[in-house]
């Protein structure tokens, strides 16, 4: 029980009491104070266990760059927040927060022995120990590692809760309102420019709010501020990235702080384009490195100022400090002000400034300069601290309950540097400073060194007499990394500071090194005998302090994290009961099951319904794009492996498309309307890929032809007609065209009306049945498609979904690309030579066609595939061998690409790539499945209806 | 016969009210994709004047890119082919509705999904855009007014997202 709230002071409301629990239990405290500085005047002193030694540890800052005191909170189920800095947490009444990495409880530790055990640990200790055998990595050793390293536990819950994004544009992002970003924001509130202020904390005022002499000039700025028009202010606001032309990522935390957030969203995602980016994030103080220096109860000297100065609160009864910088001096001079006990100053430095010392001496405060903290008494709280000559000599113990330490400044660089902007080194401060920048920014205040804290040391570690390898001297305390863990990475070869980080992981974790880079860097300069500036700095990346997942997925979760797209017929599928599959961003009808029947029921009677009567397929999905211009053809001929400068308008013709390396990547039926106007139609996840490809050639090979590309997939809905009674029912709704097989021959297009509406009507089929596409402008669709019910009715018209499609398209040997392709077929590998234009001088893939690999014997080739027993429906994907008893790793020749039930056939069916498939008609392969192999034998791909009888009537 | 058959757009035409912005359906339009060399190859087949600047609208018809125009019209307007011509008339009347926006919260409800400064977007201007992962084509008819193009099947995905957005 050291830190105890003062009688009087502070910008915390006295008047409004707040109750929360810390581990369960209930502490009490006002409002404007976060749980750090609530649990500090409550006398709590230990906050966390470290990470790897579990070692006790309390709080050493007051802000975002507070290393060891993370909690969780907890906001009920799926509310669970881990790694949460004390610092930033506002209490409110109920809040319910629990410390991390300890077990049972904070107090009692099980895992601290591995403090104990430290000298087992070094830096790279789990990359030396665990290495070997191998086989226990996955097993054995990650797992209780990470159940005994890390930090606060990972929510499993679904998140319950909303987030809002925006973008935002304005000429003048400031981000951090302290005395420099406020002035920044005062000299631009006149103009015409639109301003964005953001700050982090609860209320403006950065370091100005520990400092009661600017309180009345802080009131008045805000006040302005708050009134200018052109200014828009954001507290509890965090810029965590800053990237290219000058585009920050901010989250704005809008109700973690409040008791009860109703509906509201949690956070909110910024995206802001800034035409200026002022920096004014300040510095942050830095910590001194010795012995003992993370016992609970030893902080940063600046935080103490800001505990007593913002929150009312002591940090102990008897405060020492541990100085090589003269802004620890003011620290304690403004402690002692504000009625705090002070035991003493201790400063490393030989020569102090005679000012200090007078002031020292006017308040009674015994000063030591030359002299260093060489140990800390006490475990989970300081209870003295022994101090030495920086010679050695001279020990001494003062008691005290708190030991503040002044190591200097560090400018918070981290946005600047995200932004590419340069830095340059400054011996004098012993810190890296804003140079040149890269995007239109500039930094002001203490961000950019442009500070009044006085002048101090640069040193790595305090002198000490005592056996360094003993000392517990440490520099990134969330990491558990000493001082000897960095001595020993450079004893062990590593030169660069990026490399050191990597291997005792100095500067990693969710705090980024703020408090810990500068420290390791003079301590591995030191070491290496190099100036820092040889050493390197490791790169300040996003996020600048811990974002929710839910702030930067913002509105993309659950059915707004992608669009499902859906046709105009749709809404019918739904409405009857249809069983639905996503293909690319659709959702297609995949069977429509009648009352009892499962997939392959409903899937046996559909294809049964489309070979004997009719049935009805919502094709809207299918990819099209209307290709106009006088070059149309000549377009098309380019592109597509087959000629089609000769197709005459009102003919459909199927059209293979390659990539330039000769692979199929996309196929469709295409119809000429008119000379200079083709609808062609691709697969449906391949729309957008094949649009964007002919596009691209079109913009960067071909130019000069005179032809555009309109994507018109959303434009038509399209029904497909399928089965021998499709033209009957045709016959009554369509008008001026005449649907004779005489008049309209398979794969010809006509357009006319149907049920009134203007059609593009197609005679294709993909079911090898007499059949119809229905193109109607997109509207219409589940109305026509209703009178085709109607009118179907007598032929009882089955709708059928995408697994009947499959079925039927199997049975006739058509492929689809992306399932029976892969990537590495071409067209002669998919039996489908025909559609190659062997007198084209050239079209895209053509000159690869002809490649050595390409034209040997041997590559996997699409085959037909019939089991021995015609019951045995292959699984998709199955692996084929030639010799069932070779040893194991076998050699697998090729795999199953499609295989299913053919009612129509009464067996299965099956396509497959093998290796040398097209040669090897009639011969039996062997597939291994679970429980047994089967037997099939190579046939060719159509097994219904070869010579296409159906198709032409 | 065709006015006896009904249309089903993808959206509700009840229009969504929140406070400061209204979401509503735009009725059916004729919408035709114009593709040129050069705007007066368009001129003397529609004898209209067309736009010359990227953004710029006129005549009903905006100027989306070098080579690309989108004319919007009456449901009843009609459009030659352009046969033979070096030019591209495709008819995507169908391919997108039209959400209209209005009220004083319609730009910063814009900019909840879309990246564009609508602070800097003129009256008039017209261009094809995103709102998050969907293209839009974005046309400002007033400084509390305007129409967002999107095509048909993404438009409940996009009017979730808008009405989410504004509901914040």
């Amino acid at each position: 029980m050291s830190g105890y709230r003062l009688d009087s002071g502070g910008r915390i409301d006295r008047s409004q009491r707040i109750e929360f629990t810390f581990d369960g239990k209930t502490y009490r405290g006002f409002a404007g104070d976060t749980l750090a500085s609530a649990l500090l005047a409550s006398g709590v002193m230990l906050f966390g266990r470290s990470f790897k030694y579990h070692r006790p540890r309390g709080l050493i800052a007051a802000g975002s760059e507070e290393p060891n005191a993370l909690v969780s909170v907890n906001r009920g189920p799926g509310r669970f927040t881990p790694n949460l800095r004390a610092t930033g947490v506002e209490i409110h009444d109920g809040l319910n927060a629990v410390s991390q990495n300890r077990w049972p409880s904070l107090k009692h530790d099980v895992v601290a022995i591995n403090d104990r055990l430290g000298m087992f640990f070094p830096a790279g200790f789990y990359n030396k120990t665990f290495m070997w055998p191998r086989s226990f990595w996955d097993k054995l050793y990650e797992p209780v590692i990470r159940k005994l390293a890390g930090l606060g536990e990972a929510p499993t819950a679904e998140d319950p809760d909303t987030y809002a994004a925006t973008y935002a544009h304005c000429d003048l992002l400031i981000v951090g309102a302290g005395p420099a970003g406020i002035d920044a924001a005062l000299e631009a509130m006149g103009s015409n420019k639109r301003v964005i202020l953001i700050d982090e904390q609860d209320e403006l005022g950065g370091g100005a709010l520990a400092d009661p002499a600017l309180w009345p000039w802080l009131e008045r700025s805000v006040m302005a501020l708050n009134d200018a028009p052109n200014v828009t202010i954001l507290t509890r606001t965090t810029a965590f990235g800053y990237y290219h032309d000058n585009f920050i990522g901010m989250g704005e935390r809008l109700t973690d702080h409040l008791p009860d957030a109703a509906d509201t969203p949690r956070e909110k995602l910024w995206r802001v384009r800034a035409g200026e980016v002022v920096l004014a994030q300040g510095a942050i103080e830095r910590p001194l490195v010795f012995d003992g220096n993370d016992t609970p109860g030893v902080m940063l000297s600046s935080a103490a100022r800001v505990y007593a100065n913002r929150y009312g609160i002591a940090v102990g009864k008897s405060v020492a400090l541990m100085a090589s910088h003269d802004s620890g001096w003011h620290d304690i001079f403004a402690l002692a002000k504000a009625g705090v006990g002070i035991a003493a100053i201790i400063d490393v430095r030989d020569v102090v400034d005679p000012g200090l010392i007078k002031q020292a001496a006017e308040l009674g405060i015994t000063v030591k300069v030359g002299h260093s903290v060489i140990g800390v008494n006490g475990r989970h709280a300081v209870k003295a601290i022994e101090i030495a000559h920086n010679d050695g000599t001279g020990i001494r113990t003062i008691a005290c309950d708190a030991l503040l330490m002044a190591g200097g400044w560090t400018p918070s660089v981290h946005l600047w540097s995200h932004s590419k902007g340069t830095l340059k080194w400054r011996d004098d401060l012993g810190a890296y400073l804003p140079d040149q920048p890269n995007e239109n920014a500039r930094c002001v205040g203490a961000c950019s060194g442009d500070w009044d804290f006085g002048k101090g040391a640069v040193i790595d570690m305090l002198p000490a007499p005592m056996d360094p390898t003993r000392a517990k001297a440490f520099v990134d305390f969330q990491n558990d990394v000493t001082a000897k863990d960095i001595k020993l990475a450079v004893r062990e070869g590593f030169r660069s500071i990026e490399h050191i980080k990597r291997y005792t992981t100095n500067g990693m974790a969710t705090d980024q090194g703020k408090t810990s880079n500068l420290n390791g860097l003079q301590i591995a300069s030191t070491a290496l005998a190099k100036p820092v500036t040889d050493i390197g700095l490791t790169s300040f990346r996003p996020p600048y302090t811990p974002q929710t997942f839910g702030a930067l997925a913002g509105h993309a979760k659950g059915e707004l994290f992608q669009p499902t797209r859906t046709t105009n017929v749709d809404s019918w599928a739904a409405e009857n009961g249809a069983d639905f599959e996503l293909v690319a961003q659709w959702r297609r009808a995949r069977y429509f099951p009648k009352a009892g029947e499962d997939m392959h029921a409903a899937v046996n009677r559909e294809c049964v319904a489309v070979r004997s009567s009719l049935g009805i397929f919502d094709a809207s999905t299918l990819g099209k794009i209307e290709v106009v211009g006088p070059d149309a053809a000549e377009f098309l001929n380019r592109m597509y492996t087959n000629p089609w400068k000769a197709l005459e308008p009102g003919r459909c013709r199927y059209g293979l498309l390659l990539k330039e390396d000769g692979f199929i990547t996309d196929d469709g039926v295409s119809a000429r309307l008119a000379p200079d106007r083709f609808h062609l139609t691709t697969t449906t996840g391949g729309a957008a890929r094949v649009l964007n490809m002919m596009e691209d050639y079109l913009q960067t090979e071909w130019p000069g032809l005179n032809v555009w590309l309109t994507s018109t997939t959303e434009q038509y809905a399209v029904i497909a007609l399928q089965g021998p009674n499709a033209r009957k029912v045709l016959e009554p709704l369509v008008e001026g065209i005449d649907l004779s097989a005489e008049a309209f021959p398979h794969m010809a297009i006509r357009e006319g009306t149907i049920c009134g509406i203007p059609t593009r009507l197609f005679r294709v089929s993909f079911t090898g049945e007499l059949g119809f596409e229905i193109n109607v402008p997109t509207a219409y669709g589940r109305t026509v498609w209703e009178r085709l019910m109607a009118e179907g009715a007598q032929h009882d018209i089955t709708p059928y979904g995408t697994e009947a499609m499959h079925v039927l398209r199997a049975e006739k040997g058509f492929i689809i690309v992306g399932q029976d392709t892969d990537g590495t077929v071409t067209p002669y590998d998919a039996g489908l030579d025909w559609a190659v234009g062997k007198k084209k001088p050239d079209f895209v893939g053509r000159r690869s066609l002809a490649r050595p690999d390409i034209i040997a014997p041997g590559r996997k080739q699409l085959v037909g595939l019939l089991t021995d027993d015609p019951n045995i429906v292959l699984e998709e994907g199955s692996q084929i061998v030639a010799e069932p008893n070779q040893p194991i790793p076998m050699t697998m020749i090729g795999h199953v690409t499609s295989s299913y039930w053919s009612e129509a056939l009464g067996r299965s069916i099956a396509m497959a790539l093998v290796a040398g498939g097209q040669s090897m008609m009639g011969d039996t392969l062997f597939i291994p499945m679970p429980g047994k192999t089967h037997t099939a034998k190579v046939s060719g791909m159509v097994f219904y209806d070869p010579e296409g009888a159906r198709l032409n009537v | 016969m065709s006015d006896v058959l009904t249309r089903n757009e993808p959206i509700p035409a009840t229009p969504f009210v929140a406070e400061g912005v209204t979401i509503s359906l735009a009725a059916p339009m004729q919408r035709y994709s114009l593709r040129a060399r050069s705007a007066q190859a368009l001129e003397t087949l529609l004898n209209v004047k067309v736009p010359k600047k990227i953004g710029a609208t006129e005549s009903g018809i905006a100027c989306l890119g070098p080579d690309e125009w989108l004319f919007r019209g009456e449901a009843s307007a009609a459009m030659p082919t352009g046969a033979g011509l070096p030019v591209a008339i495709t008819d995507v009347s169908e391919r997108s509705i039209c959400l209209v926006i209005e009220g004083r919260g319609a730009a910063e409800l814009l900019m909840s999904g879309c990246p564009l400064d609508l602070d800097n977007f003129a009256v008039g201007r017209a261009t094809r855009t995103i709102y998050e992962t969907v293209e839009v084509i974005i046309i400002r008819d007033a400084e509390d007014r305007f129409q967002v193009e999107v095509w048909r099947s993404f438009a409940p995905w996009l009017l979730a997202a808008l009405t989410t957005a504004a509901s914040h």
